[in-house]
């Protein structure tokens, strides 16, 4: 009984008030660095997850590029023992393992190889043919980062990447450069293949629930947006924490230091979040022109004056005794590279005028914490003259990202009894006793988000380049004084007293996480 | 998952104001002598996360029982006030009692605390029991009902906890016949004492709408579904087809929403007991004869496929969860207010 249709549908109605993300298209996705760590443990343990919840495509498909002595059996063997090992949920279930496997090859190239993508582009043609990916591609680099130009170049002089039918994407890992100029570099070698828009620059961070809550903490919630400004905000605290050490990550450490690792991305992403101003909607390009905004609005930094470096001593944390950076595996005995950095911004606009920013990382510090903390103004008038109380302490809220996400607002209560005395009390939110909920892996976030063509929580070319000038106005500061001491703090205290006295010039004390 | 269940307190009171005031105690951890140190002062205005009021009604105590069990289960992912009412108004003698607890759970380092009232009535105060549950309620907070098998609609105490409430929560897997599925619609559309409804049956038919929505999700396939032309629906042979019911109702009533009336077919499938077994949509049209189709499989899987024409495109295998009772509720209870589409779909299938 065929139904006379009036107009063709714009939408898909049996999608109407289905509390689930769109459907991607059908795609090939190609992980470059297929046989590697990052594929192992996060990306087919986020696809297998992805697959199990329905948030796949049928037709999806996976190419695995590497140069490893590897069949495609093997591949898709390493693989199932990979989701199998690090999948966060348990027991596998072979069945659905089965039928996205189903979906899995692999190429055995080098990255520089012309006659490898020859082979790539076919497989993908078979791909398009037999499962109906319709020209549809992410390239996923997952490489070290020395791979990815070559990569690109490839992927552009053997056509695979031009646009013909479906669409590109490509995704690339952080860390995106290692300065301004090289992120530059980087930038416009892709863009010699993928245009800004098909350019998905992961930060798995932004991934994460947590920080993502810390946007809906501030713009679902009416009553913060009034008082989030200079005339209710005496200054911001924002920590990003660890006790751990460098662990096995010497060699890399070297090259990067906590201003690299830490401070040009994860630190400025979390100011962006606590300082943009509210976007006029969630799509990609207005959340991310207000965070761009942010760091353009940064005021010059001093380096002499509002950065502080530090690198750890031998110590104690947590009960254990660990040794300094200088004795950890694959780092120079004489290394002048910091472990932890304090930083005083300013913000120059209207809302932050004159409003501090203080910004910390730090490795061995005495605790894991990652946290923004805005510390509100005193009332204007003390209304308890004649009692004991002699000063109120300032109410804080504080987001918390990790660990233990949730919120805290420390306010002032009375002490039962005859007598007027105050005392801080905090009204705490634990995250998870209201949702005690797994949460998803950023990356199945993220890589479902890139298949859906939404780069809201990618960096964007601007604010990655604009994060880089910062890091290396800080660089080329201290490129111009002679190091400190180094080591200038024990493992386990919270950084060099240098850092105390950068906060405490403006007569206020860093909080203890 | 690390886990710490304590039951704080289990007492037994007849008076109101003594079960509020029991109530704070046990949410707060106050002493009712007023005494104690000024840490315990402090530990006792710590805050305390509450998402929502849960109201449950059964009629006997092993139900009672298999309810707190679901309960027990729930609160570790919904931390709330829940109020049982044990309403017997067929007992002669009138009682009035109530016990309160508190369940104090640590998961994954996360302390979930969630109070429980019982109030059990034999009958004349069984039929007001409502005058007792509102001031029992956590201000400000979803009310959300609960009614476990097929509700008492010419009950008054269902009128009047409707009315207090924000959701009401059923499950027509158990036994609703038409009558009470056109009640329960009523409930939805009536003016005074209306509440939204949610169902368990609907939400164990997620994945199956889900995946039926992905299908025109893809390139191509939405100009189909503008040709949709049938539905055959196969459910199991125990004779329950409230859930094939609501599913053809839902294709009915979203297609309805475009001008698109589908017919539905039903039919037994012999190999599987209860529940429904196969779903396929067939479109037709300028491009050509296709068949959409879901499949259950043995050990809670789904699989689909499409063929358009003679080919077959790539099928996929998904997870169909068999969630408990209390997932399902857990389902339901994050949902505000009323879902239209759930609304709609009833309608269709009574329609």
């Amino acid at each position: 009984m065929a139904q006379a249709v009036t107009a063709p549908l714009t939408q898909n109605v049996l999608r109407d008030g289905l509390i689930l993300p769109r459907t991607p298209d059908p795609a090939a996705m190609v992980i470059f660095g297929a046989s590697g760590d990052l594929t192992a443990r996060k990306l087919m343990p986020a696809l297998y997850n992805l697959a199990l919840n329905r948030y796949l495509p049928s037709g999806f498909s996976v190419i695995g590029v590497a140069d490893t002595a590897l069949s495609e059996d093997e591949f898709r063997a390493h693989m199932e023992q990979a989701v199998q090992k690090f999948s966060r949920t348990q027991p596998v279930d072979r069945a659905v393992w089965k039928s996205l496997a189903e979906g899995i090859s692999f190429v055995r190239m080098p990255f520089d190889d012309v006659d490898g993508y020859g082979r790539l582009a076919t497989e993908l043609e078979r791909l398009d043919r037999e499962r109906g990916t319709s020209g549809n591609r992410i390239f996923y680099l997952a490489t070290a980062p020395q791979f990815f130009s070559v990569i690109i170049d490839r992927l552009g002089s053997s056509g695979i990447a031009k646009a013909g039918e479906g669409w590109k994407r490509v995704v690339v890992e952080k860390p995106f450069g290692h300065d301004l100029k090289s992120a530059q570099a980087l930038n416009q070698a892709i863009h010699t293949v993928f245009t800004e828009q098909q350019i998905y620059r992961i930060d798995h961070y932004l991934g994460k629930e947590t920080v993502q809550n810390v946007l809906v903490f501030r713009f679902a919630n009416g009553i913060f947006e009034p008082i989030w400004n200079r005339r209710y905000v005496d200054h911001v605290q924002i920590t990003v924490a660890e006790d751990i050490g460098i662990e096995r990550r010497g060699k890399y450490y070297e090259t990067a230091g906590a201003l690299r690792d830490i401070f040009q991305n994860h630190l400025l992403q979390l100011l962006s979040i606590a300082a943009m101003e509210a976007p006029p909607n969630f799509d990609a390009d207005s959340v991310r022109d207000e965070k761009v905004k942010v760091l353009k609005s940064i005021h010059p930094i001093d380096v002499a004056n509002d950065v502080v470096r530090g690198q750890y001593g031998p110590g104690w944390v947590g009960g254990q005794q660990v040794p300094g950076y200088r004795q950890e595996l694959n780092v120079a005995p004489i290394s002048n590279v910091e472990t932890f950095v304090s930083v005083r911004l300013k913000i120059d606009n209207w809302r932050w005028a004159d409003t501090p920013f203080y910004l910390r990382t730090g490795k061995r510090l005495p605790s894991r914490a990652s946290e923004i903390a805005i510390q509100f103004k005193n009332p204007p008038h003390l209304p308890f003259a004649k009692t004991a109380v002699q000063e109120l302490t300032p109410n804080v809220l504080v987001m918390r990202i990790q660990p233990h996400e949730g919120a805290s607002l420390k306010i002032g209560a009375k002490i039962p009894g005859p007598v007027m005395r105050l005392r801080t009390v905090n009204m705490d939110f634990f995250y998870g006793s209201s949702f005690l909920v797994e949460s998803p892996d950023a990356y199945e976030r993220l890589v479902l988000d890139c298949m859906l063509g939404d780069a809201t929580l990618f960096a964007r070319e601007d604010e990655v380049e604009r994060a880089w000038a910062l890091s290396d106005t800080i660089e080329a500061g201290w490129g111009a004084q002679a190091p400190p001491p180094f080591p200038n703090y024990e493992a386990g205290t919270w950084g060099p007293p240098e850092a105390d006295a950068l906060i405490e010039r403006d007569g206020r004390r860093w909080r203890r996480p | 998952m690390n886990q710490n269940h304590t039951a704080l307190t289990a007492r037994t009171f007849v008076d109101v104001h003594a079960i509020q005031e029991e109530l704070d105690q046990v949410r707060w951890g106050l002493h009712a002598d007023g005494e104690g140190s000024e840490a315990a002062q402090h530990a006792a205005a710590e805050a305390r996360a509450s998402v929502l009021n849960l109201i449950t009604v059964v009629s006997n105590e092993p139900e009672l029982g298999k309810v707190s069990q679901v309960l027990d289960r729930l609160s570790v992912t919904n931390p709330s006030r829940t109020l049982i009412l044990l309403a017997q108004h067929t007992r002669e003698a009138d009682k009035l009692e109530a016990s309160v607890s508190a369940q104090d759970r640590t998961e994954s380092g996360h302390r979930v605390t969630t109070e429980r009232v019982i109030l059990h009535a034999h009958g004349e105060p069984a039929r007001h029991l409502a005058s007792l549950a509102t001031p029992l309620l956590i201000p400000d907070l979803p009310v959300i009902l609960w009614w476990p098998g097929r509700p008492q609609f010419d009950n008054p105490l269902f009128d009047d906890l409707c009315e207090l409430s924000d959701r009401l929560v059923v499950d027509t897997d158990e036994g609703f016949d038409d009558t009470d599925l056109t009640r329960l619609l009523e409930v939805a559309r009536r003016k005074k004492a209306r509440a939204g409804i949610g169902d368990l049956n609907w939400a164990r038919l997620m994945a199956w709408r889900h995946v039926a929505a992905q299908f025109f999700d893809m390139p191509g396939m939405l100009a189909r579904l503008a040709h949709i032309h049938g539905v055959s629906i196969f459910h199991g042979h125990d004779g329950s087809t409230a859930q094939a019911r609501l599913l053809g109702g839902w294709v009915r009533s979203r297609m309805a929403t475009v001008g698109i009336d589908v017919p539905l077919e039903f039919r037994p499938d012999e190999s599987f007991e209860h529940g429904i077994c196969r779903f396929l949509i067939y479109t037709g049209g300028d491009e050509g004869p296709a068949r959409f189709s879901l499949g259950r499989l043995r050990g809670n899987r789904l699989s689909s496929q499409i063929r358009l024409g003679d080919q077959d495109l790539a099928d996929r295998t998904v997870r169909l969860e068999s969630r408990a009772t209390e997932d399902l509720l857990g389902i339901e209870l994050t949902l505000p207010g009323h879902d239209l589409q759930f609304e709609q779909a009833l309608a269709a299938a009574l329609g």
